[in-house]
Protein backbone atom coordinates (compact mmCIF):
# COMPACT_ATOMS: atom_id res chain seq x y z
CA UNK A 1 0.00 0.00 0.00
CA UNK A 2 1.34 3.59 -1.04
CA UNK A 3 0.76 7.14 1.11
CA UNK A 4 -0.65 9.67 -0.63
CA UNK A 5 2.06 11.90 -2.66
CA UNK A 6 0.25 14.99 -1.74
CA UNK A 7 0.36 14.80 1.98
CA UNK A 8 4.25 14.45 1.71
CA UNK A 9 5.58 17.54 0.35
CA UNK A 10 5.34 20.80 -1.34
CA UNK A 11 2.15 20.90 -3.42
CA UNK A 12 0.92 23.21 -6.10
CA UNK A 13 4.71 25.90 -5.54
CA UNK A 14 7.83 26.19 -7.36
CA UNK A 15 10.26 27.12 -5.05
CA UNK A 16 13.50 28.74 -6.48
CA UNK A 17 15.99 29.10 -3.80
CA UNK A 18 18.74 31.47 -4.47
CA UNK A 19 21.98 31.39 -3.14
CA UNK A 20 24.73 34.06 -3.80
CA UNK A 21 28.35 34.22 -3.21
CA UNK A 22 30.41 37.36 -3.70
CA UNK A 23 33.92 37.78 -4.70
CA UNK A 24 35.89 40.76 -5.29
CA UNK A 25 35.43 40.08 -9.57
CA UNK A 26 32.98 37.96 -9.65
CA UNK A 27 29.55 36.81 -8.01
CA UNK A 28 28.33 32.98 -7.35
CA UNK A 29 24.85 32.03 -8.13
CA UNK A 30 23.22 29.13 -7.34
CA UNK A 31 19.42 28.42 -7.74
CA UNK A 32 17.63 25.03 -6.88
CA UNK A 33 14.57 25.08 -8.61
CA UNK A 34 12.12 22.18 -6.66
CA UNK A 35 8.34 22.13 -7.95
CA UNK A 36 5.41 20.51 -5.99
CA UNK A 37 3.43 17.82 -7.45
CA UNK A 38 0.42 19.82 -8.79
CA UNK A 39 2.52 22.22 -11.10
CA UNK A 40 5.70 19.34 -11.82
CA UNK A 41 3.65 18.52 -15.14
CA UNK A 42 3.67 22.62 -15.89
CA UNK A 43 7.50 22.91 -15.04
CA UNK A 44 8.12 19.53 -17.17
CA UNK A 45 6.43 21.00 -19.89
CA UNK A 46 8.50 23.48 -19.88
CA UNK A 47 11.62 21.30 -20.03
CA UNK A 48 10.92 18.11 -22.04
CA UNK A 49 10.02 20.17 -25.33
CA UNK A 50 9.72 17.07 -27.31
CA UNK A 51 6.97 15.61 -24.74
CA UNK A 52 9.59 12.26 -24.97
CA UNK A 53 9.22 11.97 -21.28
CA UNK A 54 13.32 12.33 -21.20
CA UNK A 55 14.82 15.93 -20.36
CA UNK A 56 17.63 15.64 -22.77
CA UNK A 57 21.09 17.25 -22.52
CA UNK A 58 19.71 20.13 -25.03
CA UNK A 59 16.86 20.31 -23.17
CA UNK A 60 18.52 21.42 -20.01
CA UNK A 61 20.74 23.72 -21.34
CA UNK A 62 17.59 25.07 -22.69
CA UNK A 63 15.62 25.34 -20.00
CA UNK A 64 19.02 26.48 -17.51
CA UNK A 65 19.19 29.15 -20.27
CA UNK A 66 16.30 30.49 -20.17
CA UNK A 67 15.22 30.72 -16.19
CA UNK A 68 18.48 32.71 -16.24
CA UNK A 69 17.27 34.72 -18.84
CA UNK A 70 14.20 35.51 -16.29
CA UNK A 71 16.89 36.36 -13.63
CA UNK A 72 18.89 39.64 -13.76
CA UNK A 73 21.93 41.04 -11.35
CA UNK A 74 23.45 44.74 -11.34
CA UNK A 75 25.88 45.96 -9.16
CA UNK A 76 25.63 49.81 -8.06
CA UNK A 77 23.31 49.81 -11.44
CA UNK A 78 25.63 47.92 -13.62
CA UNK A 79 24.04 45.14 -15.24
CA UNK A 80 25.77 41.83 -15.00
CA UNK A 81 26.15 39.21 -17.94
CA UNK A 82 25.26 36.06 -16.11
CA UNK A 83 26.49 32.79 -17.36
CA UNK A 84 25.40 28.87 -16.77
CA UNK A 85 28.30 27.24 -15.54
CA UNK A 86 26.40 23.76 -14.94
CA UNK A 87 23.09 22.19 -14.44
CA UNK A 88 21.87 19.06 -13.43
CA UNK A 89 18.49 17.80 -13.64
CA UNK A 90 16.82 15.11 -11.86
CA UNK A 91 15.06 12.08 -13.51
CA UNK A 92 11.86 13.11 -15.25
CA UNK A 93 9.71 10.87 -12.95
CA UNK A 94 11.73 12.48 -9.55
CA UNK A 95 10.36 15.99 -10.82
CA UNK A 96 7.16 14.45 -11.56
CA UNK A 97 6.65 13.33 -8.22
CA UNK A 98 7.28 16.52 -6.67
CA UNK A 99 11.18 15.67 -5.14
CA UNK A 100 13.11 16.36 -7.66
CA UNK A 101 15.27 19.34 -7.63
CA UNK A 102 17.14 21.16 -10.48
CA UNK A 103 20.31 22.70 -9.65
CA UNK A 104 21.71 25.54 -11.92
CA UNK A 105 25.08 27.09 -11.32
CA UNK A 106 26.00 30.37 -12.88
CA UNK A 107 28.89 33.48 -12.54
CA UNK A 108 28.50 37.18 -13.26
CA UNK A 109 31.66 38.97 -13.49
CA UNK A 110 32.28 41.87 -11.75
CA UNK A 111 33.46 45.53 -13.01
CA UNK A 112 36.44 47.03 -11.30
CA UNK A 113 35.04 48.60 -7.98
CA UNK A 114 36.86 51.22 -6.20
CA UNK A 115 37.17 50.00 -2.36
CA UNK A 116 33.75 51.00 -0.04
CA UNK A 117 30.25 50.26 -0.15
CA UNK A 118 28.54 48.57 -3.12
CA UNK A 119 25.01 47.09 -4.02
CA UNK A 120 24.53 44.25 -5.43
CA UNK A 121 20.50 43.52 -6.64
CA UNK A 122 19.15 39.87 -7.58
CA UNK A 123 16.01 39.92 -9.26
CA UNK A 124 14.17 36.65 -10.40
CA UNK A 125 11.16 36.92 -12.43
CA UNK A 126 10.76 33.50 -13.07
CA UNK A 127 7.18 31.69 -13.04
CA UNK A 128 6.36 34.42 -10.82
CA UNK A 129 2.59 32.61 -11.29
CA UNK A 130 3.19 29.59 -9.28
CA UNK A 131 6.87 30.72 -7.80
CA UNK A 132 7.98 31.10 -4.44
CA UNK A 133 11.41 32.49 -3.65
CA UNK A 134 14.50 32.48 -1.76
CA UNK A 135 17.72 34.62 -1.85
CA UNK A 136 20.37 34.48 0.60
CA UNK A 137 23.89 35.61 0.71
CA UNK A 138 26.51 33.34 1.21
CA UNK A 139 29.45 34.27 4.02
CA UNK A 140 32.17 35.56 1.60
CA UNK A 141 34.75 33.47 0.64
CA UNK A 142 37.28 36.29 0.22
CA UNK A 143 38.25 38.63 3.40
CA UNK A 144 37.75 41.28 1.24
CA UNK A 145 34.11 41.32 1.21
CA UNK A 146 31.90 42.07 3.81
CA UNK A 147 28.50 41.44 3.69
CA UNK A 148 27.06 44.43 5.45
CA UNK A 149 23.43 43.91 5.24
CA UNK A 150 20.44 42.00 3.06
CA UNK A 151 17.45 43.84 2.03
CA UNK A 152 14.63 41.98 0.31
CA UNK A 153 10.80 42.34 -0.81
CA UNK A 154 8.09 40.29 0.85
CA UNK A 155 8.50 37.36 -1.10
CA UNK A 156 12.15 37.02 -1.89
CA UNK A 157 12.07 37.88 -5.35
CA UNK A 158 14.69 40.91 -5.11
CA UNK A 159 17.38 41.01 -3.00
CA UNK A 160 19.82 43.68 -2.54
CA UNK A 161 23.32 42.47 -0.57
CA UNK A 162 24.83 45.81 0.48
CA UNK A 163 28.95 44.62 0.74
CA UNK A 164 31.94 46.47 1.44
CA UNK A 165 35.00 45.69 -0.76
CA UNK A 166 38.49 46.47 1.13
CA UNK A 167 42.14 45.95 1.06
CA UNK A 168 43.53 45.64 -2.78
CA UNK A 169 45.00 42.70 -2.27
CA UNK A 170 49.02 42.50 -3.40
CA UNK A 171 49.26 40.00 -6.16
CA UNK A 172 49.72 36.65 -5.04
CA UNK A 173 52.37 35.66 -7.00
CA UNK A 174 54.54 38.72 -5.80
CA UNK A 175 53.39 38.05 -2.24
CA UNK A 176 54.33 34.11 -2.67
CA UNK A 177 57.60 35.32 -3.84
CA UNK A 178 58.03 37.49 -1.13
CA UNK A 179 57.89 34.46 1.95
CA UNK A 180 59.93 32.41 -0.31
CA UNK A 181 62.67 34.99 -1.04
CA UNK A 182 62.82 35.46 2.83
CA UNK A 183 62.88 31.76 4.07
CA UNK A 184 65.76 30.88 1.69
CA UNK A 185 67.58 33.61 3.01
CA UNK A 186 67.08 32.81 6.28
CA UNK A 187 68.48 28.95 5.29
CA UNK A 188 70.87 30.28 3.48
CA UNK A 189 72.30 32.44 6.15
CA UNK A 190 72.23 29.25 8.50
CA UNK A 191 73.91 26.89 6.66
CA UNK A 192 76.48 29.57 5.85
CA UNK A 193 76.53 30.46 9.77
CA UNK A 194 76.69 26.77 11.01
CA UNK A 195 79.84 26.45 8.14
CA UNK A 196 81.92 28.96 9.36
CA UNK A 197 81.29 28.02 13.22
CA UNK A 198 82.11 24.44 11.99
CA UNK A 199 85.28 26.06 10.05
CA UNK A 200 86.73 27.50 12.99
CA UNK A 201 86.35 24.79 14.96
CA UNK A 202 88.27 22.69 12.51
CA UNK A 203 90.88 25.08 12.74
CA UNK B 1 76.40 39.93 10.78
CA UNK B 2 76.26 36.15 11.70
CA UNK B 3 74.71 36.98 14.73
CA UNK B 4 71.43 38.37 13.55
CA UNK B 5 70.98 36.14 11.31
CA UNK B 6 71.50 33.75 14.41
CA UNK B 7 68.69 35.90 16.51
CA UNK B 8 66.30 35.75 13.12
CA UNK B 9 66.48 31.82 13.06
CA UNK B 10 66.02 31.02 16.92
CA UNK B 11 63.22 33.43 16.68
CA UNK B 12 61.67 31.64 14.12
CA UNK B 13 62.47 28.25 16.04
CA UNK B 14 61.33 29.63 19.45
CA UNK B 15 57.63 30.96 17.73
CA UNK B 16 57.11 27.58 16.39
CA UNK B 17 58.22 26.14 19.66
CA UNK B 18 55.83 28.10 21.55
CA UNK B 19 52.72 27.54 19.13
CA UNK B 20 52.95 24.11 18.95
CA UNK B 21 53.31 23.88 23.03
CA UNK B 22 50.10 25.94 23.14
CA UNK B 23 47.57 24.07 20.84
CA UNK B 24 46.99 21.38 23.30
CA UNK B 25 46.00 23.82 25.82
CA UNK B 26 44.01 26.12 22.98
CA UNK B 27 42.73 22.72 22.12
CA UNK B 28 41.71 21.92 25.74
CA UNK B 29 40.10 25.34 26.13
CA UNK B 30 37.43 24.58 23.56
CA UNK B 31 37.24 21.39 24.05
CA UNK B 32 34.28 19.15 25.62
CA UNK B 33 34.24 18.67 29.15
CA UNK B 34 35.27 15.45 31.28
CA UNK B 35 36.43 13.21 28.71
CA UNK B 36 35.81 10.09 30.51
CA UNK B 37 32.53 10.20 30.54
CA UNK B 38 32.37 10.94 26.82
CA UNK B 39 34.45 8.01 26.31
CA UNK B 40 32.22 5.86 28.32
CA UNK B 41 29.45 6.99 26.51
CA UNK B 42 31.23 5.95 23.04
CA UNK B 43 31.87 2.28 24.63
CA UNK B 44 28.68 2.00 25.88
CA UNK B 45 27.30 3.15 21.85
CA UNK B 46 29.77 1.00 20.15
CA UNK B 47 28.59 -2.22 22.96
CA UNK B 48 25.07 -1.56 21.56
CA UNK B 49 25.93 -0.96 17.97
CA UNK B 50 28.31 -4.54 18.62
CA UNK B 51 25.27 -6.23 20.25
CA UNK B 52 22.95 -5.41 17.06
CA UNK B 53 25.61 -6.79 14.82
CA UNK B 54 25.46 -10.44 16.42
CA UNK B 55 21.64 -10.82 16.52
CA UNK B 56 21.65 -9.74 12.79
CA UNK B 57 22.53 -12.68 9.81
CA UNK B 58 25.21 -12.02 7.33
CA UNK B 59 22.42 -10.16 5.29
CA UNK B 60 21.51 -8.29 7.66
CA UNK B 61 25.39 -6.95 8.31
CA UNK B 62 26.12 -6.33 4.78
CA UNK B 63 22.88 -4.57 5.03
CA UNK B 64 23.51 -2.48 7.46
CA UNK B 65 27.98 -1.46 7.05
CA UNK B 66 29.04 1.00 5.23
CA UNK B 67 32.34 2.53 4.41
CA UNK B 68 32.97 5.39 6.74
CA UNK B 69 33.79 7.62 3.28
CA UNK B 70 31.26 7.19 0.76
CA UNK B 71 28.09 8.62 -0.57
CA UNK B 72 26.18 6.86 2.44
CA UNK B 73 27.50 9.77 4.18
CA UNK B 74 25.08 12.29 2.71
CA UNK B 75 22.52 9.99 1.81
CA UNK B 76 19.56 11.40 3.92
CA UNK B 77 16.47 13.44 3.52
CA UNK B 78 13.02 14.62 4.72
CA UNK B 79 11.28 12.94 2.27
CA UNK B 80 9.80 9.56 2.62
CA UNK B 81 11.12 6.39 0.68
CA UNK B 82 10.93 5.53 -2.00
CA UNK B 83 11.23 9.12 -3.35
CA UNK B 84 13.96 9.23 -1.53
CA UNK B 85 16.15 6.26 -1.99
CA UNK B 86 17.48 5.26 1.41
CA UNK B 87 19.91 2.26 1.82
CA UNK B 88 20.67 0.27 5.38
CA UNK B 89 18.77 -1.51 7.47
CA UNK B 90 14.89 -1.27 7.29
CA UNK B 91 13.09 -1.51 10.62
CA UNK B 92 10.68 -3.89 8.28
CA UNK B 93 12.71 -6.30 7.74
CA UNK B 94 14.01 -6.76 11.37
CA UNK B 95 12.42 -9.85 14.03
CA UNK B 96 11.51 -8.28 17.47
CA UNK B 97 14.40 -9.41 19.64
CA UNK B 98 16.74 -6.99 16.85
CA UNK B 99 14.58 -4.38 16.63
CA UNK B 100 14.55 -4.10 20.29
CA UNK B 101 18.53 -3.73 20.01
CA UNK B 102 18.19 -0.90 17.48
CA UNK B 103 15.99 0.56 19.67
CA UNK B 104 18.93 -0.21 22.66
CA UNK B 105 21.01 1.31 20.33
CA UNK B 106 19.16 4.69 19.69
CA UNK B 107 18.39 5.37 23.54
CA UNK B 108 22.30 5.22 24.29
CA UNK B 109 23.43 7.19 21.63
CA UNK B 110 20.44 9.89 22.44
CA UNK B 111 19.82 11.90 25.79
CA UNK B 112 16.30 10.73 27.07
CA UNK B 113 14.65 13.92 25.13
CA UNK B 114 16.38 13.33 22.00
CA UNK B 115 15.09 9.54 22.30
CA UNK B 116 11.71 11.02 22.90
CA UNK B 117 11.68 13.37 20.03
CA UNK B 118 13.06 9.92 17.48
CA UNK B 119 10.09 7.89 18.86
CA UNK B 120 7.69 10.63 19.20
CA UNK B 121 8.54 11.71 15.32
CA UNK B 122 8.53 8.16 14.37
CA UNK B 123 5.17 7.63 16.21
CA UNK B 124 3.42 10.81 13.84
CA UNK B 125 4.78 9.12 10.46
CA UNK B 126 2.85 6.24 11.89
CA UNK B 127 -0.54 8.12 12.15
CA UNK B 128 0.04 9.97 9.30
CA UNK B 129 0.40 6.01 7.39
CA UNK B 130 -2.82 5.12 9.21
CA UNK B 131 -4.47 8.48 8.27
CA UNK B 132 -3.43 8.49 4.77
CA UNK B 133 -6.04 7.92 1.91
CA UNK B 134 -3.81 5.04 0.09
CA UNK B 135 -2.38 3.45 3.32
CA UNK B 136 1.58 3.23 3.25
CA UNK B 137 3.59 0.11 3.50
CA UNK B 138 5.98 0.85 0.49
CA UNK B 139 4.25 -1.12 -2.14
CA UNK B 140 4.06 -0.01 -5.59
CA UNK B 141 5.44 3.98 -6.23
CA UNK B 142 4.09 5.59 -3.19
CA UNK B 143 5.75 7.22 -0.79
CA UNK B 144 6.23 4.75 2.57
CA UNK B 145 5.03 5.86 5.65
CA UNK B 146 5.29 4.11 8.99
CA UNK B 147 7.34 3.09 12.18
CA UNK B 148 8.39 0.37 10.00
CA UNK B 149 9.96 2.70 7.25
CA UNK B 150 13.65 3.74 8.84
CA UNK B 151 16.64 2.70 8.02
CA UNK B 152 19.96 2.17 10.40
CA UNK B 153 23.39 1.94 8.80
CA UNK B 154 26.98 1.63 10.28
CA UNK B 155 29.58 4.04 8.34
CA UNK B 156 33.00 2.68 9.62
CA UNK B 157 33.00 -0.40 11.91
CA UNK B 158 31.81 0.55 15.50
CA UNK B 159 34.50 1.79 17.82
CA UNK B 160 35.34 2.80 21.21
CA UNK B 161 38.07 4.72 19.76
CA UNK B 162 38.14 4.86 15.98
CA UNK B 163 35.88 7.32 13.92
CA UNK B 164 32.43 5.51 12.79
CA UNK B 165 29.05 6.75 11.86
CA UNK B 166 25.66 5.61 13.16
CA UNK B 167 22.57 7.11 10.71
CA UNK B 168 19.22 6.34 11.37
CA UNK B 169 16.66 7.86 9.48
CA UNK B 170 13.20 8.11 7.41
CA UNK B 171 10.74 10.20 6.28
CA UNK B 172 11.38 13.37 8.72
CA UNK B 173 14.32 12.35 10.15
CA UNK B 174 18.02 12.10 9.88
CA UNK B 175 20.03 11.04 12.28
CA UNK B 176 23.81 11.56 11.61
CA UNK B 177 25.72 10.78 14.73
CA UNK B 178 29.49 10.84 13.94
CA UNK B 179 32.00 9.37 17.23
CA UNK B 180 35.37 9.47 17.82
CA UNK B 181 36.38 8.61 21.24
CA UNK B 182 35.72 11.13 23.53
CA UNK B 183 34.25 13.67 20.96
CA UNK B 184 31.23 13.49 19.24
CA UNK B 185 28.36 15.25 16.68
CA UNK B 186 25.33 14.83 15.86
CA UNK B 187 25.58 17.44 12.83
CA UNK B 188 23.80 17.57 10.13
CA UNK B 189 20.52 16.20 11.68
CA UNK B 190 17.19 16.71 10.61
CA UNK B 191 14.06 16.17 12.94
CA UNK B 192 10.78 17.29 11.36
CA UNK B 193 7.26 16.06 12.35
CA UNK B 194 4.28 15.47 9.95
CA UNK B 195 1.59 15.73 11.94
CA UNK B 196 2.98 18.46 14.39
CA UNK B 197 0.04 17.22 16.42
CA UNK B 198 -1.68 13.90 17.97
CA UNK B 199 -2.97 11.72 20.22
CA UNK B 200 -1.21 8.55 21.41
CA UNK B 201 -3.96 6.37 23.73
CA UNK B 202 -5.29 9.83 24.43
CA UNK B 203 -2.36 11.59 25.03
CA UNK B 204 -1.58 14.54 22.88
CA UNK B 205 1.87 14.12 21.59
CA UNK B 206 3.68 17.15 19.87
CA UNK B 207 7.45 15.91 18.66
CA UNK B 208 8.48 19.35 17.88
CA UNK B 209 6.52 21.36 20.06
CA UNK B 210 9.16 22.26 22.56
CA UNK B 211 10.72 24.15 19.49
CA UNK B 212 8.28 25.64 19.04
CA UNK B 213 6.85 26.93 22.32
CA UNK B 214 10.59 28.16 23.59
CA UNK B 215 10.78 29.93 20.28
CA UNK B 216 7.51 31.39 20.34
CA UNK B 217 8.35 32.83 24.32
CA UNK B 218 11.37 34.24 23.15
CA UNK B 219 9.90 36.00 20.49
CA UNK B 220 7.82 37.49 22.62
CA UNK B 221 10.33 38.42 25.22
CA UNK B 222 11.59 40.61 22.96
CA UNK B 223 10.96 44.47 23.62
CA UNK B 224 10.12 46.41 20.26
CA UNK B 225 13.80 47.48 19.84
CA UNK B 226 15.06 43.65 19.24
CA UNK B 227 11.72 42.81 17.43
CA UNK B 228 12.50 44.83 14.72
CA UNK B 229 16.63 43.53 14.75
CA UNK B 230 15.20 39.88 14.88
CA UNK B 231 12.29 39.78 12.78
CA UNK B 232 12.72 39.47 8.66
CA UNK B 233 11.29 41.55 6.64
CA UNK B 234 10.67 38.64 4.36
CA UNK B 235 8.78 35.42 4.00
CA UNK B 236 10.96 32.42 4.62
CA UNK B 237 9.44 29.72 2.28
CA UNK B 238 11.52 26.34 3.75
CA UNK B 239 14.90 25.32 5.15
CA UNK B 240 17.72 27.21 3.39
CA UNK B 241 20.37 25.00 4.42
CA UNK B 242 18.08 21.89 4.24
CA UNK B 243 19.12 18.55 2.95
CA UNK B 244 21.72 18.25 -0.14
CA UNK B 245 23.51 21.81 1.37
CA UNK B 246 26.28 21.07 2.81
CA UNK B 247 29.39 22.73 3.00
CA UNK B 248 27.35 26.56 2.70
CA UNK B 249 27.57 28.93 4.87
CA UNK B 250 25.25 31.65 4.25
CA UNK B 251 25.02 35.66 5.80
CA UNK B 252 23.87 35.00 9.63
CA UNK B 253 20.80 37.81 10.12
CA UNK B 254 18.54 39.11 13.12
CA UNK B 255 19.53 39.90 16.29
CA UNK B 256 22.71 39.27 18.10
CA UNK B 257 22.37 37.13 21.08
CA UNK B 258 24.82 39.70 22.79
CA UNK B 259 21.56 42.63 22.49
CA UNK B 260 19.28 39.92 24.50
CA UNK B 261 19.25 40.60 28.20
CA UNK B 262 20.51 37.57 30.68
CA UNK B 263 17.33 35.82 30.73
CA UNK B 264 16.13 36.30 27.11
CA UNK B 265 19.65 34.55 26.26
CA UNK B 266 18.95 32.02 28.66
CA UNK B 267 15.45 31.08 26.60
CA UNK B 268 17.77 31.79 23.25
CA UNK B 269 20.40 28.78 24.97
CA UNK B 270 16.95 26.51 26.19
CA UNK B 271 15.89 26.78 22.48
CA UNK B 272 19.41 25.59 21.09
CA UNK B 273 19.31 23.01 23.13
CA UNK B 274 16.05 21.49 21.75
CA UNK B 275 18.84 20.34 18.67
CA UNK B 276 21.64 20.00 20.71
CA UNK B 277 20.50 18.19 23.19
CA UNK B 278 19.24 15.04 21.47
CA UNK B 279 22.58 13.39 21.54
CA UNK B 280 23.91 11.68 24.82
CA UNK B 281 24.25 14.16 27.17
CA UNK B 282 27.81 13.30 27.60
CA UNK B 283 28.33 15.25 24.38
CA UNK B 284 25.67 17.80 24.42
CA UNK B 285 26.97 19.72 27.50
CA UNK B 286 30.30 20.57 25.90
CA UNK B 287 28.10 21.52 22.75
CA UNK B 288 26.36 24.01 24.72
CA UNK B 289 28.97 25.08 26.26
CA UNK B 290 30.97 25.72 22.31
CA UNK B 291 27.59 27.60 21.35
CA UNK B 292 27.27 29.62 24.22
CA UNK B 293 30.98 30.69 24.23
CA UNK B 294 30.00 33.20 21.32
CA UNK B 295 27.42 35.22 22.07
CA UNK B 296 28.34 37.97 19.82
CA UNK B 297 28.54 35.96 16.56
CA UNK B 298 24.93 33.94 17.59
CA UNK B 299 21.87 35.35 15.88
CA UNK B 300 18.27 34.72 16.35
CA UNK B 301 15.83 35.87 13.21
CA UNK B 302 12.39 35.31 12.51
CA UNK B 303 9.77 35.62 9.93
CA UNK B 304 6.47 35.33 10.59
CA UNK B 305 3.54 35.72 13.07
CA UNK B 306 4.59 35.69 16.90
CA UNK B 307 1.13 34.88 18.21
CA UNK B 308 1.77 30.74 19.01
CA UNK B 309 -0.51 28.36 17.20
CA UNK B 310 1.28 30.68 13.79
CA UNK B 311 3.13 29.14 10.95
CA UNK B 312 6.67 31.33 11.76
CA UNK B 313 10.09 30.39 10.49
CA UNK B 314 13.11 30.91 13.13
CA UNK B 315 16.62 30.45 12.53
CA UNK B 316 19.71 30.54 15.10
CA UNK B 317 23.24 30.92 13.24
CA UNK B 318 26.25 31.04 15.24
CA UNK B 319 30.15 30.28 14.39
CA UNK B 320 29.46 26.80 15.29
CA UNK B 321 25.93 26.10 14.62
CA UNK B 322 22.66 26.61 12.07
CA UNK B 323 19.47 25.84 13.38
CA UNK B 324 16.23 26.34 11.00
CA UNK B 325 12.54 25.83 11.78
CA UNK B 326 9.99 25.80 8.73
CA UNK B 327 6.46 25.25 8.43
CA UNK B 328 5.38 23.77 5.35
CA UNK B 329 3.63 25.96 2.82
CA UNK B 330 2.05 27.87 5.78
CA UNK B 331 0.90 24.56 7.91
CA UNK B 332 1.65 24.46 11.62
CA UNK B 333 1.00 20.76 11.01
CA UNK B 334 3.91 19.85 8.61
CA UNK B 335 7.28 21.15 10.01
CA UNK B 336 11.00 20.73 8.83
CA UNK B 337 14.09 21.50 11.05
CA UNK B 338 17.46 21.06 10.37
CA UNK B 339 20.58 21.64 12.70
CA UNK B 340 24.27 21.66 11.28
CA UNK B 341 27.43 22.47 12.52
CA UNK B 342 29.38 24.28 9.87
CA UNK B 343 32.76 23.75 10.71
CA UNK B 344 31.62 19.93 12.08
CA UNK B 345 29.46 18.42 10.05
CA UNK B 346 30.38 14.76 9.55
CA UNK B 347 32.87 15.29 12.54
CA UNK B 348 34.71 17.14 9.96
CA UNK B 349 36.92 18.12 12.49
CA UNK B 350 38.27 15.10 14.57
CA UNK B 351 36.78 12.22 12.29
CA UNK B 352 39.94 12.39 9.60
Amino acid sequence: MSGSWTSAHRLDEYLQAARLGIDPDRVELSLDLTAGIAVAEVVLSEIDRDKNGMISAAEARAYADRVLSAIALDVDGIPLRIELVESTFPAFDTVRSGAGTTRIQAVAKMPRLDDGLHHLRYRNAYRSDIGVYLANALVPASDRVTVAAQRRDIDQRNLVIDYRLSGQPAPAARRGLSVGVAGALILIANVWWRTRTRRREDL
Amino acid sequence: MSVPFRIATMTCLAVTVIAAATLPAQRAATSPGPSGSQADVTARITTSAQALLTKLDDAGRAKVQFPFEGPQKTRWSNLPSPMFERRGLLMADLTPTQRAAVKELLAVALSREGYRKVTEIMQGDEVLRKSSSQGARGGGRGPAFGEDQYYLAFLGTPSATAPWMLQFGGHHLAINLTLAGTQATMAPSLPAAQPATFTVEGRTVRPLGNENDKAFALINALNADQRSQAILSSRVADLVLGPGHDGKTIQPEGIRATALSAAQQTMLWELVREWAGIINDAFAEPRMAEIRARPADTYFAWSGPTTNGSAAYFRVQGPTLVIEYAPQQGSVDHIHTIYRDPTNDYGAKFAK
